[in-house]
């Protein structure tokens, strides 16, 4: 059956190509995304963002001559539901299929596409395991969960810091961001002259500080949450220690200027991926112009529109008259460059993404995050 | 050197705090016998109302900054006292000859109450105290510049604990609480009313908790529903170290905890400076088991 597709699907792209195929194939294009559920809110923001840019290019009469047909399937945020929606889609014969965002739900759909030979692209999955099972047909558009640390490391080396001090609070997350960026790190020729972890929940970080600026460094990366963040800021400041200073994403809140003080905060950066409005390409400011004018409201997060990005790839395969998931899949490994919306994409062997995800943000003078060019 | 002496100051202002909150704990328990595990929450109970009285009542706002401070520092005080007044008819007076082990499960409950009712009126945000409030100037001694709130935070806590062992020995009321708390019998056959006593205590101790949670509101600056917690378990701990019961104790235990850690932090591992100050604790204890200064009147006042 699935060969007897494939030959069908070549016999038209010859013709599409020989510029006779008028008679519009449809190609079926699944997206599996949390409808309902705790994650609601983000698998809405996928859905609108798949549907706008299925109808534009609907509209546009198809990709090389395909029309394309969305089949949509809720998998409620549970990975239970997800392997019902995975099903669901596969007996609907969709070639691809775009989503999902938690990495546990993605987890329980990924074997059934596989062995239906569907192509998968993942769009907020960032759990490391799952580009690591060596699945030919999975691909995903958000970065792995240790990304950051190789992006801090890139931000640390460019803006040429010699001597840092590494300092996490013993959390699971901060702590795995210390090692990852210290492990990023190494043969960089910057010295890490201080690691250590603090107490999170504490008021009084002056004890560490004295002893970090014993150690002289030129640049302290603490890894945590922002109430540290804000009161290490504003000691430091006190101590009248004008070391920079940079976080992870975890830093990026609201509060944290409040708790800093802004003078305190001012010039520190941390690492996050870029907010929807924030993200400054060509392309992105033109979706989201459309996404604007058709939802009136904008994307509430960054992952939905990763979503928007798997379109992306499926767009430029089709473009490449690339339509079963054999040739998609062989045309995304090691692509390069193609036009994402929320930057350039690319995909290694594994299937992920290849390319800058993670952006700086700098404390402004008003206390405003601002979003720094890309180095 | 210079490194010591700025880890030393660092200690003491944090050791001051905590040997502030100490003292909640050491005189309830010298008069009742009672870990009043609520007393940590009740220092955040004080920096709340005091975010609340400075922004929302406009003090702020309407008073010299100083003035402002110092006008909430007396009315928290009152406030908190009042709370800890309640508590006390509330929570442990009922169980009062119901064995120690209720009222301790009393107090813990007392504790989540409090917790959870700040977490309901103020929400579970991070809260944080207007930063004008915040005296900026340094101060340099002998070479050593120290900024100018740390060093209030010392002087006041330490005002504040002189004050109270000045009450203690050279007033009537402070004789009639060292009286209670020797012997409640014999303090009733003397004329003293042991009732109205304890309720002294307990304004007393959370009116000075609420003095410290101010203190750490303004100086800090962030405020949260949980902070009562970590800071009572160090109080307590300190309260423990000097010798519960014992007022110069909890003085000298606060600090001693407080420059331990930061010895620790300076010396030792940041991540392992809560092990260290208990791993001291734990000796000191070995050697001293009634804590430092609680040799001959470990269970009075």
């Amino acid at each position: 059956m699935k060969r007897l597709l494939v030959g069908l699907i070549c016999l038209v792209m010859a013709l599409g190509m020989a510029g006779t195929g008028q008679a519009a194939e449809t190609f079926k294009l699944g997206l599996m995304c949390p409808v309902t559920g705790k994650w609601a809110s983000e698998g809405l923001d996928m859905k609108n963002v798949v549907s706008l840019l299925v109808d534009k290019a609907n509209a546009a009469g198809g990709i090389n001559g395909h029309k394309i047909e969305l089949i949509i399937a809720d998998d409620a945020g549970d990975p239970r539901s997800a392997a019902l929606a995975a099903q669901k889609l596969a007996s609907s014969e969709v070639v691809a299929v775009i989503g999902t965002y938690g990495s546990a739900v993605t987890e329980a759909s990924q074997n059934i596409y596989d062995e239906s030979g569907i192509l998968q692209i993942g769009t907020g999955s960032t759990s490391i395991r799952l580009t690591e099972k060596g699945l030919q047909y999975f691909f995903r558009t958000c970065p792995r969960d240790d990304a950051q640390g190789i992006a801090a490391a890139k931000v640390i080396t460019s803006k040429g810091f010699k001597n840092i001090a590494l300092v996490h609070d013993n959390s699971s997350y901060a702590k795995g961001l210390a090692e990852e960026t210290r492990d990023a790190l190494k043969g960089s020729g910057v010295n890490i002259v201080f690691f250590d972890a603090l107490t999170p929940g504490e008021r009084d970080y002056t004890a560490s500080l004295t002893k970090m600026k014993a150690a002289n460094p030129d640049f302290i990366f603490f890894t945590g949450y922002y109430p540290e963040t804000g009161m290490l800021l504003r000691q430091k400041k006190e101590m009248g220690w004008n070391v920079p200073m940079m976080g992870g994403d975890a830093a990026n809140h609201a509060d944290l200027v409040k708790i800093a003080g802004t003078s305190a905060a001012e010039g520190y950066f941390f690492l996050s991926p870029p907010l929807p409005q924030d993200m400054d390409t060509p392309a992105a400011k033109a979706f989201l112009k459309d996404f604007e004018a058709a939802y009136k409201s904008l994307p509430v997060s960054v992952w939905g529109v990763m979503a928007g990005d798997a379109f992306v790839a499926i767009e430029a395969a089709m473009k490449a008259g690339k339509f079963t998931a054999e040739d998609i899949a062989g045309y995304l490994h090691g692509a390069k460059d193609l036009p994402a919306i929320t930057g350039t994409m690319g995909f290694d062997d594994k299937g992920d993404r290849v390319g800058d995800f993670y952006r700086v943000y700098v404390v402004n003078e008003n206390g405003k995050f601002v979003l720094e060019p890309k180095l | 050197m210079e490194f010591f002496v700025q880890q030393l100051l660092n200690g003491l202002a944090v050791g001051g705090i905590y040997a502030l909150v100490a003292l909640g704990y050491t005189m309830v328990y010298g008069v009742l016998k009672l870990i009043n595990f609520a007393h940590g929450d009740l220092f955040a109970v004080g920096a709340y109302l005091g975010l609340t009285l400075l922004v929302s009542c406009h003090l702020a706002q309407m008073l010299p900054p100083f003035a402002a401070v110092l006008l909430v520092f007396v009315l928290v005080a009152l406030m908190v006292a009042l709370i800890g007044y309640l508590l006390e008819r509330v929570a442990y007076r009922p169980l009062r000859s119901a064995g120690r082990l209720s009222a301790v499960v009393s107090a813990l409950g007392a504790s989540i109450f409090f917790e959870n009712a700040l977490m309901l009126i103020y929400g579970a945000r991070v809260f944080v105290y207007p930063d004008f409030l915040r005296p900026d100037f340094t101060v340099t001694i002998m070479g050593f510049s120290i900024p100018g709130m740390r060093l209030l935070v010392i002087v006041v806590s330490i005002v504040l604990m002189v004050a109270l062992q000045v009450f203690m020995l050279h007033t009537r009321v402070g004789a009639a609480i060292r009286a209670v708390a020797i012997d409640q019998g014999a303090a009733r056959l003397m004329g003293i009313n042991v009732n109205r006593i304890i309720s002294l205590v307990f304004l007393i101790g959370p009116g000075l908790g609420g003095a410290a949670g101010i203190l750490v509101g303004i100086y800090y600056g962030q405020i949260d529903f949980l902070m009562g917690w970590s800071y009572g378990l160090k109080a307590f701990t300190a309260a423990i170290l000097g010798g519960i019961g014992n007022i110069p104790g909890a003085m000298v235990g606060g600090l001693l905890l407080g420059v331990v850690e930061a010895m620790a932090s300076a010396y030792f591992a940041v991540a392992w400076k809560d092990a260290v100050a208990f791993f001291v604790l734990i000796l000191i204890l070995i050697v001293r088991p009634t804590g430092l200064l609680g040799e001959r009147t470990a269970d009075k006042l």
